[in-house]
């Protein structure tokens, strides 16, 4: 195609939203290590001192520490729950041709469909019957009820491209059910958890409305409602809450950085099935 | 050859089972039944869990709808009253405005950052693979939580705050930045923020989609002396009605549940003075209160609401599948 005359009004696009990105997020980050008056004066310029006091101050003094802990505590087990029950429930949806299959899928990917958070009346109440509020297990059984849909859909699908053959010779060296599921299929649908646990680690690290709802105990608060809080609280530290905002951007900055190869690989790997 | 060991296979897998049929002196039927049996065992631990935390709250939630409560306990039957008083008086100016705000939103994001994400990723499809950089770089803000993007763009935009000094300096405005107190603007600026966020989304969704289109077609239209715009607009667009088709119910469904930005940024009142309510927030502001006064809610009238806007989104959500599988359909024969 003739693209010579769209090169240039396309580079500006280009250079133009790299920058709409790039300088919030520059901003950001010197932010961190300025005073609020040096934040005022000149929000672009270097700070004059690269000072960790601020994220010290954040880490320490605003919880920053426990509230990562908590995100981190929320997230692995929300993953691990999902994953290992959509595992085990792709198994039959997957391997046997029996009819009940299709409305049992059926039923469980419903869940795609329905906006969650419409619920979130009635699962108040019930956290509350169960003794569940203030508490990471409920928001990591709620996180898992909402996640697996998804992670059942994904699973199911690569675990029916698994050759009856791997099925076979496992039963013929004697192996039971979980142990053909775990020992040979799920090592062959690799690509597919790693899809899951990528995207059921954003969702879940990200969200703000279940904590908002559920968590009252200020040490219990995960990092999206601490960051919340903490807002409200230190509104005129502008330094303090530019290194609140960029602590809690580090963690998943670093998993993209390391997995959105990983992502292009498992969706490849996919496309070669 | 791999046929054959296969129905080998298949073969002595028959004949094992009707060895195993035979010698244990079993009907069909209770095999099958012992299957099912089997199966339960792993199905029931993700059943239960989604059942439970999911499939029942959201089920009661419906029903609760017709249902009189008090704080968070039914009191009695209440029909279709919910459903009425949320039509009535105060409460049916603020459902009215909080729709308009999410059609609003639906549009602008429907319209600018999918035709944006378009432009980007037939760019970045042109270009070929030496920048895949960008494509990794504009999802970058995807990842992040709404409430550290709206929390940033809050700081950034607040008077006094680095976007005014970067608008002086530049000369562009020597006005206080006031955009977020200002009910004119305020919408707007959330959906902008919406759109920083996520266009990475539309980009990724249209890549795959670009990628899907056999080569030859555009080496056709070149041949034929199309420009690269003209490719895109009459070649290629009509063949990523599927990615549309995505990102449309995509759209609705996260515009129409709208909550984390305008919470983070304008408080659970939705400021200034309501410009920003969306349905969710008012649900929310409903059920569970407005910040800081616990105890003033009308659970009854949030549970009507969210009847309402579930039976909307999940309606409008078929149609559309239906609706897009047989253009797609249509486009394909």
């Amino acid at each position: 195609m003739k693209h010579g005359i769209l090169r240039l009004p396309a580079n500006i696009l280009l250079g133009a939203w790299t920058l709409i990105i790039a300088v919030p997020m520059y901003i950001m980050v010197v932010s961190c290590f300025k005073t609020t008056q040096e934040i005022y004066s000149n929000p672009i310029a270097l700070p004059q001192s690269w000072d960790f006091g601020n994220f010290i101050d954040a880490w320490v003094r605003a919880n920053f520490d426990v509230y990562t802990l908590n995100s981190v505590l929320v997230t692995v087990g929300a993953v691990v729950l999902t994953i290992v029950l959509a595992a085990l429930a792709s198994f039959p949806l997957s391997r046997l041709s029996v009819w009940w299959v299709t409305p049992v899928l059926a039923f469980f990917l419903i869940g795609l469909m329905v906006p969650v958070r419409l619920g979130s009346v009635e699962m108040f109440v019930l956290m509350k019957e169960l003794g569940l509020l203030d508490s990471h297990v409920g928001l990591i059984l709620v996180y898992a009820a909402i996640r697996l849909p998804f992670a059942i859909l994904i699973m199911s699908s690569f675990m029916r491209a698994v050759p009856k053959e791997f099925e076979d010779a496992a039963r013929i060296d004697g192996a039971g059910d979980l142990r053909l599921l775990f020992n040979v299929l799920v090592p062959q649908i690799k690509p597919a958890v790693g899809i899951v646990a990528i995207f059921t680690t954003i969702a879940v690290w990200n969200d703000f409305f279940f904590p908002l709802m559920f968590i009252f105990d200020p040490d219990l608060r995960t990092l999206p409602l601490g960051l919340a809080s903490f807002t409200g609280e230190y509104s005129t530290n502008w330094g303090l809450l530019f290194a609140g905002l960029t602590i809690s951007t580090v963690p998943l900055t670093f998993a993209y950085v390391i997995l959105s190869r990983q992502v292009r690989e498992g969706v490849g790997a996919g496309g070669i099935k | 050859m791999k046929l054959a060991t296969r129905s080998q296979a298949d073969q002595e897998r028959t004949a094992a089972n009707h060895v195993a049929a035979r010698s244990a002196g079993r009907p069909r039927s209770s095999r099958s039944r012992r299957l099912a049996l089997r199966s339960a065992g792993f199905l029931i631990p993700a059943a239960a869990v989604y059942s439970v935390f999911l499939v029942y709250p959201l089920l009661k939630s419906l029903i609760g709808s017709l249902f009189e409560w008090k704080g968070f306990r039914t009191v009695g039957f209440a029909g279709l009253e919910n459903f009425e008083r949320l039509f009535q008086g105060r409460n049916l100016e603020l459902l009215t405005a909080a729709s308009a705000h999410n059609v609003m939103w639906f549009f602008a994001i429907l319209l600018v950052q999918n035709i944006l994400g378009l432009v980007i990723a037939y760019v970045l499809f042109l270009r070929g693979p030496r920048y895949s950089f960008f494509q990794a770089w504009f999802f970058f803000p995807a990842i992040l939580s709404p409430v550290l993007v709206g929390a940033l763009w809050k700081l950034l935009l607040a008077p006094g705050g680095p976007m005014e000094w970067l608008l002086h300096s530049t000369g562009l405005s020597q006005e206080p930045v006031t955009v977020l107190g200002d009910s004119n603007w305020a919408l707007s600026i959330l959906i902008l923020v919406d759109i920083w966020n996520w266009i990475g989304l539309p980009i990724l969704v249209f890549m795959a989609g670009l990628h899907a289109i056999d080569p030859g077609i555009f080496e056709a239209a070149r041949l034929d002396g199309a420009s690269a715009s003209r490719a895109l607009w009459e070649v290629a667009v009509p063949l990523l009605i599927p990615s549309v088709s995505t990102l449309t119910i995509l759209t609705f469904i996260n515009s129409f549940s709208q909550f984390d930005l305008v919470y983070i940024m304008q408080g659970g009142q939705a400021g200034p003075n309501g410009a920003t309510d969306t349905l969710v927030t008012l649900f929310y502001r409903l059920a569970f209160g407005a910040t800081g006064s616990v105890g003033i809610n009308d659970v009854g009238l949030a549970l009507a609401l969210g009847t309402l806007l579930f039976l909307f989104l999940v309606a409008v959500s078929l149609i559309s599948l239906r609706y897009f599988n047989r253009r797609s359909a249509l486009t394909e024969g």
